[in-house]
Formats: C-alpha cells, sequence, structure tokens
C-alpha cells in the first residue's frame, strides 16, 4: 500500500514536471522572440518593384526622400567665382574664403550619422571656378581640431601646395596665392597626415579652370564621386555622386532633350582602387583632366582611378529616364546612381514620370 | 534577560542590514544626479543578429540590441548591398530589445549570403548563412514527419536498449556493477557532450553580454541542484519498500536523458531547418546508435527489481519522447537562448543521475567504487559513447 502511495506520488511529480516542460516550452512557441502578430500598415517598393506593407517602419536610403542637410541638387550646378577684382596689370583676381572643420555630424543617409570634416560646411567643398591665368587668392582659415591645409592640384610654386605649411587647428590661417592652371578639371583637398582619413572624411572639393576662350555653351554640373566608411573598416560603407546614396535616383537630374551638357567629374573614393561612369542609352565625349580640347573618346564608360578625373559631353535624342552609376555595380547597389530625366519640352513635369510607376 | 535578548536581535538585524544601507548610499553616489565621476569612455552600439529566415521573397532577421545603450536601426543589406526594408515593430531598440527586419529579396537555395545591419552611427552587423533554405513553416505534414524523426532518434532506440535488461538481470554481481558504471560514463560523456552544444550555440548565436559561458554554467547548476533536492525527496519515499529505489533510479535517469534527448531533438530540427538535409540524416542516424546505449542505462537499475515492462515502456517514452518536442521546437521556433536553457538544463540533470548512481553503485559494490567493474565500466561507457559520436 505504501509503496503504490509511494508510486503514485511519483508519477504526481512527473505529471507537474512534464506540465512545466510543456508549458515552458509553448511560450517559446507561442512567442519565439517576443513579437505578436500585428496588423500591416505601411507600404513600401522593392527594387524589384513589388510592394511590401509592415506593421513597423521602413528602411529604405532608396526611395525615401531624404532630409539631409548637404543638398546634392544645390551642389551639382553651384560654381564659386569668388570675389573679383582686378590688377593695375589686368589681372584677374578671384578671392575665396575656405573654412576647415572637423566637428559636424551629418545624415550622410537617412538614419545614418557620420562625423564628417568639410570645407565651407559641405563634403564635396565648394567648387572654385576660376579661368586659365587668374589669381587665386584663397583665404583659409582652420576651425578644426585638427591641423588642416588646402592643397590644389594644378600649377603652382612649392610653397603654396599645403603639405608642408601646415596650418594649425583652432584658428590657424593661411592664404594660398597662385595663377589659376592649367585648363581643365582638378580636385582640391587636405594634405595633413593621416592623409587617407583626412580624405575619407570629406575634406576634398573641385577646382576647375576654364580656357580663356571659354567652352561651348552647355549644362554644366559637378559630379564628385566619393564614399563614406562610417564604421572605420578601411572599406566604404557608401557610395555616391555628390555624396548622399541614391539621391539622384529619386531626385533625377533634369535636362533637356538635345542639349548639350558638360559634366565634370571627379573620383575621391578612398580604399578602392577604381571606380567608373557608365551612361545608359548614350555615349560621352570624353577629355581626360579636361586639359585637351580634342576628345580622347567617345564612350559609355570610363574608369577612373584616384583623384582621376575628366570631362564628359552629351546630348540625348530622346527623352525619357536614363540611368547613370557606377559599373562597379557593388559601388552602384551602395547608393551611386541616379538618373538623368531627359525632358522634351518644358510642359512636362517630375510628377508624370514619377519613379518606381 | 528577555530585553537583552531582544536587543541581541536588533543587532543582529542592524548588523545584517548596515552593510546593504551602505552599498545603496555607494550606488546612489555613483549613479546619482550630477555624478559623472564613473562618465568616461564611449558606449559602442552593438547588435546581434540572432536568426535569419527565408521566406517566399523574403529574408528575416531577427535583431537584439546587446550593447550598452539603446540604438536605432537604419539600413539593412544582403551581401553587403543595400536594399529596401522594413522593422517591425519599430527601429528604436532598447538594451536588449529585438525587432524583426524583414528584407524583400528573391534568394537562390543553397547559396550563402551575408545579412547586414546598420545602426544610427553607420556600424554595420552581419551574420553569414551558410547556405539559404526556406523557413519551415508549422504545418501538420512536417509536425508528423518531425516526430516520426523523433520516434526513429528517441524512442525506438532506447526501447531496443531496455531490450538488455533480461541479459543484465541474469549476469554476476560485478558484471552488474560494469553495466551500472557503464551507464554512468554513459550518462558522463552525454552530459559533456550537452555542455559543449550548448557553450557552441551560444558562441555561434548569442552576443558576448548574455555571458554564454556562465548562462551555461548557471543553468546546469541549477538544474543540477533541483533536481538532487527533488531527487533525494523521491527516493526517500521509495527506500521505504526495497524494490522501489531501482525504479526511482531509473526513473530519474529516464527524466535526464529525456532533457538530452530534447536537445538532440532541437540539434536535429534546427539542421532541418537550416537546410542541411545531408548533415541531419547523420544526426539521426548517429543519434538512433548513440541512444540505443541510453536504454541501458535505464534497463540496468531497473534490473534489480520485479520486471514491471509497463514502467519499464513508461520510462523509455519519458527518455525518447522529449527527442519529438525537441524536434518541433528546433525545426519550427528556433530560438538560440531556449537552445542554450535546454542543452544546460540537460547537462544538469545527467549529473544528478550520476551522482545518484555513483552513490549507489557504492552502496551496492560494499563502499567500493575503485573495483575493476567498476573502473572498467565507466571507462567502457565513455569510449562507446565516443565511438558512436563519431557517427553524428
Amino acid at each position: 500500500m505504501a509503496m503504490s502511495l509511494a508510486i503514485k506520488s511519483r508519477s504526481g511529480f512527473m505529471m507537474i514536471f512534464i506540465v512545466v516542460a510543456v508549458t515552458i516550452s509553448s511560450i517559446f512557441i507561442i512567442f519565439p522572440e517576443g513579437i505578436s502578430a500585428q496588423k500591416e500598415e505601411k507600404a513600401f517598393v522593392t527594387h524589384t518593384g513589388g510592394v511590401v506593407n509592415t506593421s513597423g517602419e521602413v528602411l529604405d536610403p532608396v526611395y525615401q526622400v531624404s532630409e539631409v542637410e548637404f543638398d546634392p541638387e544645390k551642389y551639382l550646378r553651384e560654381f564659386n567665382y569668388g570675389r573679383v577684382s582686378q590688377l593695375e596689370s589686368g589681372q584677374t583676381v578671384r578671392e575665396f574664403t575656405i573654412i576647415a572643420d572637423d566637428d559636424q555630424v551629418q545624415e550622410i543617409s537617412p538614419g545614418v550619422f557620420y562625423n564628417v570634416w568639410t570645407f565651407n560646411g559641405t563634403v564635396p567643398g565648394p567648387t572654385i571656378r576660376a579661368t586659365e591665368g587668374d589669381l587665386l587668392r584663397i583665404n583659409f582659415i582652420n576651425n578644426g581640431d585638427k591641423p588642416h591645409t588646402m592643397h590644389f592640384h594644378g600649377e603652382h610654386p612649392a610653397e603654396m601646395d599645403g603639405v608642408f605649411e601646415i596650418v594649425g587647428a583652432n584658428g590657424g590661417q593661411f592664404t594660398y596665392e597662385f595663377e589659376a592652371g592649367p585648363v581643365g578639371v582638378h580636385p582640391y583637398h587636405c594634405h595633413v597626415m593621416p592623409l587617407e582619413e583626412h580624405i575619407a572624411h570629406g575634406l576634398y572639393g573641385v577646382f576647375i579652370v576654364d580656357p580663356k576662350e571659354g567652352r561651348p555653351p552647355a549644362d554644366e554640373m559637378v559630379m564628385v564621386l566619393n564614399g563614406f566608411d562610417t564604421d572605420f573598416d578601411t572599406e566604404n560603407n557608401f557610395y555616391a555622386a555628390n555624396s548622399i546614396p541614391f539621391y539622384y535616383q529619386h531626385h533625377p537630374i533634369q535636362i533637356k532633350k538635345d542639349e548639350l551638357v558638360r559634366v565634370y567629374v571627379v573620383n575621391m573614393v578612398e580604399f578602392d582602387p577604381i571606380n567608373n561612369l557608365h551612361l545608359h542609352g548614350n555615349l560621352y565625349q570624353y577629355y581626360p583632366t579636361g586639359t585637351d580640347i580634342v576628345p580622347s573618346e567617345f564612350t559609355d564608360m570610363i574608369t577612373l582611378s584616384q583623384t582621376e578625373r575628366g570631362i564628359m559631353e552629351f546630348k540625348y535624342q530622346y527623352p525619357g529616364k536614363y540611368l547613370f552609376h557606377a559599373h562597379k555595380v557593388e559601388f552602384s547597389e551602395k547608393g551611386w546612381v541616379g538618373i538623368f530625366l531627359v525632358q522634351d519640352d518644358e510642359q512636362k513635369n517630375v510628377e508624370e514620370v514619377d519613379y518606381g510607376t | 534577560m528577555e530585553l537583552s535578548d531582544n536587543t541581541s536581535k536588533g543587532k543582529v538585524i542592524a548588523s545584517g542590514i548596515i552593510p546593504f544601507a551602505f552599498v545603496i548610499i555607494m550606488m546612489a553616489y555613483i549613479f546619482g544626479p550630477g555624478a559623472d565621476l564613473l562618465d568616461l569612455g564611449i558606449p559602442l552600439p552593438e547588435i546581434t543578429i540572432e536568426k535569419v529566415d527565408f521566406l517566399e521573397s523574403e529574408i528575416q532577421a531577427t535583431v537584439r540590441n546587446t550593447g550598452p545603450m539603446s540604438v536605432e536601426v537604419v539600413m539593412a543589406d544582403v551581401n553587403d548591398r543595400i536594399h529596401p526594408a522594413a522593422i517591425e515593430p519599430d527601429g528604436h531598440l532598447e538594451r536588449y530589445e529585438t525587432a524583426l527586419v524583414r528584407i524583400p529579396f528573391e534568394w537562390n537555395e543553397a547559396e550563402p549570403y551575408i545579412i547586414g545591419i546598420t545602426v544610427d552611427d553607420g556600424t554595420r552587423f552581419e551574420k553569414e548563412v551558410e547556405a539559404a533554405a526556406p523557413a519551415l513553416q508549422p504545418t501538420l505534414d512536417l509536425a508528423i514527419f518531425f516526430a516520426i524523426i523523433g520516434t526513429y532518434v528517441g524512442i525506438i532506440p532506447v526501447m531496443i536498449g531496455l531490450l538488455w535488461l533480461p541479459f543484465i538481470k541474469k549476469i554476476s554481481k560485478s558484471k552488474y556493477h560494469f553495466f551500472l558504471a557503464l551507464t554512468a560514463g554513459l550518462l558522463l560523456f552525454l552530459a559533456i557532450d550537452s555542455i559543449e552544444e550548448a557553450i557552441e550555440v551560444s558562441d555561434e548565436s548569442l552576443a558576448g553580454s548574455f555571458n554564454g559561458m556562465l548562462l551555461v554554467a548557471t543553468a546546469v547548476v541549477l538544474s543540477f541542484l533541483g533536481l538532487y533536492y527533488s531527487g533525494e525527496k523521491l527516493v526517500q519515499r521509495a527506500s521505504s519498500s526495497k524494490l522501489a529505489k531501482p525504479v526511482a533510479i531509473a526513473l530519474m535517469i529516464s527524466i535526464g536523458i529525456g532533457l538530452h534527448n530534447f536537445g538532440e531533438g532541437l540539434a536535429i530540427g534546427a539542421a532541418v531547418g537550416m537546410g542541411s538535409i545531408a548533415f541531419s540524416t547523420f544526426l539521426i542516424v548517429g543519434f538512433a546508435l548513440h541512444n540505443t546505449t541510453e536504454g541501458i542505462a535505464i534497463a540496468a537499475p531497473m534490473s534489480k527489481g520485479k520486471l514491471m515492462i509497463g514502467k519499464l515502456a513508461a520510462m523509455g517514452m519519458i527518455a525518447g519522447a522529449p527527442a519529438i518536442f525537441g524536434a518541433w521546437v528546433g525545426g519550427f521556433v528556433y530560438s538560440p537562448f531556449t537552445s542554450v536553457i535546454f542543452l544546460s538544463i540537460g547537462a544538469g540533470a545527467i549529473f544528478q543521475v550520476i551522482i545518484v548512481l555513483m552513490k549507489w553503485l557504492r552502496e551496492e559494490g560494499d563502499r567500493n567504487l575503485s573495483s575493476a567493474s567498476v573502473a572498467s565500466g565507466f571507462a567502457v561507457g565513455m569510449l562507446v559513447m565516443y565511438l558512436t559520436s563519431i557517427l553524428v
């Protein structure tokens, strides 16, 4: 009798044990990660055009309208000619003030905040434009916490090279003075060691020297091909034309049919040995470094190494949307992709050809 | 007299509380308002991608904030290529909070993928999946499939092992001790195996902040203590009858083995879930052979009493059936944290069974644990398990 009682209580123990085990396990079955079913609310478009609904938030650097601090729309066609005066000799003087900073944190892609180092508050810095032979006077002020300089590609005296004349932090000043030349499109950037760090953080910009006789009229724009290594693993997390990934994909660059377009392209990507630019539905005349007036190539694909640059000229015969992007597809899938919207006449506007429809 | 008693009581209470009071004051001083004494260093965000599921035209990643501060999840990528995605319920993750990232993506079966998640400061975290396979949907067919596998791996081998009972019953005392020691050896191997597996899972899929190793240790010890305590109670009650004690021990062995087999079921279910079908076929064959020995472990103590087929079968079920349950959990709702916990509980349970067995063996064997039969039994037990484990 006592035994059967003991056995009964043992099986009771077992039952309790099993019940507890089942209960615990079923909790994990029902709430594997504490996520419960919710109703669908928002929708977003996938890369292949599908529409997906979600009850949560959309993580989409492609189709959201960026509200980033730097405006690639404005930067694209903004050329700075400086404060112009004339010497007695008749030489034109162009004076610029450039202020370096290294403590800003900007939203470089929706939701991603990165410490950019800037010339005049933006990455890339302002596009400096002059005519060959003009005297450039650049008042450089370093408001950063680190030493910085401005190093221009082009022809100038050694002491204007911005390499050995380190400009100290917190208010250091230097005036770069030299004659603009040669004709072409050149980069300028900080040349303080560690150089890769100073460039990768954003201390660069474009310097255009026009020929005295000028170039044929065109719709001109600047594209700096750059990237950001936001997690400091010496690989870029984002690529772009003019800093903001995917920007010109959801804000297509509007151009006119049959109008000459001239793009000053400068490759400032760090870490990756090459970059390139492929144009859809068209080919461009390519002027390497912009130093010659005769194009070297008529192509839709040019590969650029570090600080390699050139001028691309093209006209579109047919209206519509045309992609331009790195044909190193990794770069384009990380943001270096855009669209030219070729308009037939002025009646058509963007809404009619909205992307993704 | 009474008065001094009260005061001494008060003193005891006070002396117990005073150190606590100082701890609280210290905490208040360190963390209190305006205290920037320890405000040094820069906290770095950390998230862990605990699980990746491949659904129809979609990849789902379960992310957990395992860093020291809250983060915003802002971007998802597949193979380091940015893709539009959604995060549910939202991108803001407090410490230890989880969210589900849904990335619409036409993935290809059996190809490797790296899923990356970027947080607001631009730091990217990734998880590699060796071969994409469709996430298992909890359909009835699949549930039945897992039940069959669980039966093959758990119930049938254990039942076969139990068939050695008549054999063990007929052998001499020293040979019997050999088999009891063999059982202990088998179990020790299983316990170590479970711990190894638990540590492996925690290394692979649990964030460092869970202190995987210590989590395993804690769960093992707690499970051991819990079962040791309740097991002692069980044996005490059972000791009123000589017949019942072997049954009690066999029952405890069954429970311990059952918990262990639950872990094996998890491994099989997870292997099927992760698409390594060939791998799981090996697992199934290996576990089946391996688990036959578990039947011996139950049969050995039971051989002392009357032959109770019903009880024996019930114990076989207790030991074997959890494999089915484990396969369901592992296949349908795999969670690394749950797996680590279950594997550790299983290890603790087995350690407890080993202690009980050794105690019993010591009593049975005239307080001698160093006899040739015990030593060789233990060694053979480990060896057999090791050799069959090569098959897994």
